[in-house]
């Protein structure tokens, strides 16, 4: 035993040493990089300082223009939102990362039925966007804990950048034109052959619907000015979908912005890029008129 | 209970820990070795665990009933309770793993022929680690009936040999007569057994998470959609697949043979870089070894010696029963029997030429590496063990039949890419190759280090493939492929 002591302590001391420098080298490619995961993430979780921000996932990054919410309104303004069908996980703990270096003036959050319902497609594991931010804010790290992950982050700086390094090492070439400030613009427009409205047939998954209505009590505690919106899809569905979020929005007193069934949008394909998201025309359309109404 | 995850890295902390302090105790060791094995069994396979019980002790009781009859001379006994033994190991293998398949065989068949059979397909869920442990038993009983080894006394040691936790799910297939000499010694704590094997643990892991998870990812995008992609990218995914098996299995069985060597045991080796070789037998004699060589012991010899009297053609009938035998030992399907017969018939050339009880080396040139025609020869096999597994993977055959058609339908897409997959395990890839030929042709030569580092050549070494395994592995638990056998 006595002759395992040794080796096994020089190994712990080279794995830090190592895991360190490795992890430094990997944060150091990961805030750098243009591509669009890695710069969204990195940018809004650690860089922003805009009085205005959109959160959301993929619907909110290909929706919201900020060069126009800024002209209209007067203020600083970023897309904060991801692609990947990030939920309510990540969104919170984002959030927290964002309020434990700055107060901004205002958030619109995109809300999609990922964020309240139990959809075996986006569920905790969309927290493990913020590993590379693990001890950056404690609602950060309480998503982490809750995926289970939040020690292996601790112990290893290498593991938070898990399977990244291709993306890493050519990030630089990445899609993202930061001038436009995190919006993603989509250019095409849709084939509407064969299209069904996306249904949400899953039940009511609490721990979201808890951490929702936690995003709203920290925006209020910090006064922030929040509002909840949802915007156009080119089909809906029959049900009231967004049921949930706007009774959570009239309980806690904050605007509920719902373009979901918009008639301007509607049956339009030349404003959308596929069913759910909205061309770079749509998108521009649609934020002169959100901007006017956030304006009021 | 994966042997890559955080649940069987504490199980077998706190197993190691006791297993050491109980060592000054061979019986207490092993007692406590056989409670772990039947721990962790029952973690997989709850329901089961008493089927393994009940089948090491009748086999322990038929090792001994076949001891007593050949030291009374009584030879005919001694048969009569060895073909038991072998009977009840295939007909639990039968059972669990071959009756719906053979039932449902037969019902198609006749209703080809116009008889109307009618079987209610059984619900029968086979016990994991069936084939490799049943192999073990019938290697027992044949084995004392063949003069190699004595009856075990021990019935513990007997349980230890067969529900060894290390190998139990997928071997590698230990036999009696090595293993049991070594469950019956005191095995002390030995740290350079520790270091060993722990290199092998994180190699395995490296081979299974880094490479064999990263190129399912890509594998699997494609064969689960091959009416969607074109020839180009299927045929890329298949000869892909080759090496991710060969990463997953051989992966798992350095983690095998990593834990037995900390426990104290020497078990058989599984792989020998496979793809080095010029001919099929080369290939099948470096592939899944512990199995081909139980088969080429119990199956080929005994069959070659049977047909000893058609010469050559003999040869062949041995061969081909041994490679279909092979081939149905993965699972009850006829792609697996095809995937065998077809190896087989790779065989016939090498009989008929009179290579096959022939080792054929790989002509080096005067630096030490492969000639050229001999590269060429080993991409072929590669090529040939593709199509086999391409059979292999396929569900059924009409699934094989349908990716073939859409690799000669499907020419006018591009190569569908994964970036960031593909480079992941291209990196880990290019080590495993690289470690690979240095084995191979470079045995002796050691990767180099300054000298002031040579002294901790094997703490770098362990640190850095932590690293390596952090940065570059799939982390969400994938089973190995070998456990559905």
């Amino acid at each position: 035993m006595k002759k395992l002591a040794l080796p096994i302590i020089i190994v712990a001391c080279l794995f830090f040493v190592m895991d360190r420098i490795f992890g430094v080298g990997l944060k150091y490619l990961y805030s750098i990089s243009n591509a669009t995961d890695e710069y969204k993430i990195s940018y809004s979780n650690e860089t922003t300082r805009d009085s205005l921000l959109f959160i959301g996932s993929s619907r909110c990054l290909h929706h919201y223009v900020p060069s126009i919410f800024e002209k209209e309104l007067g203020v600083t303004c970023f897309n904060a939102a991801d692609w990947g069908i990030k939920n309510i996980y990540y969104h919170y703990g984002q959030l927290g990362n964002i309020l434990s270096r700055y107060t901004p003036k205002e958030i619109v959050f995109e809300v999609h039925p990922c964020d309240f319902l139990d959809t075996p497609y986006s569920g905790i594991e969309r927290a493990g966007s913020l590993a590379p931010y693990c001890g950056m804010s404690d609602a950060c790290d309480e998503m982490l804990k809750i995926s289970g992950n939040y020690w292996k982050y601790q112990i290893s700086w290498v593991y938070r950048y898990t399977g990244s390094l291709p993306n890493l090492l050519t990030g630089k070439l990445g899609s993202m034109d930061r001038s436009l400030k995190g919006w993603k613009p989509l250019d095409g427009v849709l084939d509407t052959t064969g299209l069904v409205a996306e249904e949400y047939p899953f039940p009511i998954k609490q721990e979201k619907i808890n951490l929702l209505e936690r995003f709203i009590k920290d925006c209020k505690e910090r006064n922030i000015k929040l509002s909840i919106i949802v915007s156009p899809m080119y089909i809906c569905s029959k049900d009231d979908v967004y049921k949930i979020p706007r009774d959570i929005a009239t309980k806690y007193e904050i605007p509920f912005i719902n373009h979901y069934r918009d008639s301007t949008f509607i049956g339009h394909p030349e404003l959308f890029y596929d069913f759910g998201h909205l061309n770079r025309k749509g998108a521009i359309l649609y934020s002169e008129m959100i901007s006017k109404e956030l304006k009021r | 209970m994966v042997v890559n995850s955080l649940a069987f890295l504490w199980f077998f902390l706190i197993v190691l820990a006791i297993y050491y302090i109980c060592q000054t105790k061979k019986e207490l060791q092993n007692v406590f070795l056989l409670a772990s094995s039947y721990w962790f069994y029952s973690q997989v396979d709850l329901k089961m665990t008493g089927l393994l019980v009940i089948l090491t002790l009748i086999f322990w009781l038929l090792g001994k009933g076949v001891f007593y009859f050949l030291e009374k001379e009584d030879e005919h006994h001694a048969a009569i309770l060895t073909n038991v033994g072998v009977v009840i190991g295939i007909g639990a293998l039968f059972y669990f793993k071959y009756l719906n398949f053979f039932a449902d065989s037969i019902v198609s068949f006749a209703s080809l022929l116009g008889i109307h059979l009618s079987w209610t397909t059984l619900n029968l869920v086979v016990p994991i680690g069936l084939s490799f442990f049943t192999f073990k038993l019938m290697s027992y009983v044949l084995d004392i009936y063949n003069g190699k080894i004595q009856e075990e006394r021990n019935i513990i040691s007997f349980a230890n040999f067969i529900a060894f936790f290390p190998t139990i799910l997928s071997g590698p297939i230990d036999r009696p007569k090595p293993f049991l000499k070594q469950v019956n010694q005191v095995r002390s704590f030995v740290a350079d057994n520790f270091m060993l094997g722990f290199r092998r643990i994180l190699w395995g892991m490296f081979l299974k998470m880094c490479i064999a998870d990263r190129l399912d990812i890509y594998i699997s995008a494609i064969w689960n959609n091959y009416e969607h992609h074109s020839a180009v990218s299927i045929i890329f995914a298949s000869l892909l697949y080759p090496f991710q098996m060969y990463a997953d299995f051989a992966g798992y069985s350095e983690m095998a043979i990593g834990v037995a060597l900390i426990l104290g045991f020497k078990v058989a080796e599984n792989f020998k870089r496979p793809f080095f070789v010029i001919d099929i037998a080369g290939y099948w004699s470096r592939w899944h070894m512990s199995l081909t060589s139980w088969l080429t012991d119990y199956v080929f010899l005994p069959l070659n010696i049977k047909f000893r009297k058609s010469g050559v053609k003999g040869t062949i009938a041995a061969i081909m029963l041994n490679m279909a035998f092979i081939g149905m030992w993965h699972g009850a399907n006829w792609t697996f029997f095809l995937f065998g017969i077809y190896h087989g018939l790779w065989y016939i050339p090498l009989m008929i030429n009179g290579q096959f009880f022939k080792k054929r080396k790989i002509e080096l040139n005067a630096k030490g590496w492969p000639t050229c025609p001999y590269v060429l020869k080993m991409i072929g096999i590669y090529l040939v063990v593709t199509f086999g597994l391409m059979l292999f993977h396929s569900a059924n055959m009409t699934e094989f039949f349908n990716v073939w058609g859409s690799i000669f339908s499907h020419w006018n897409g591009g190569l569908f890419t994964d970036m960031s997959t593909m480079v992941n395990a291209a990196i880990c890839s290019v080590a495993l190759i690289y470690v690979d030929i240095q084995e191979e042709w470079r045995p002796n030569k050691k990767l180099y280090l300054p000298t002031w580092a040579e002294k901790w050549r094997w703490e770098l070494t362990v640190a850095l493939e932590i690293v390596c395994i952090l940065m570059f592995g799939v982390f969400d638990n994938n089973q190995f492929i070998y456990f559905q056998f």
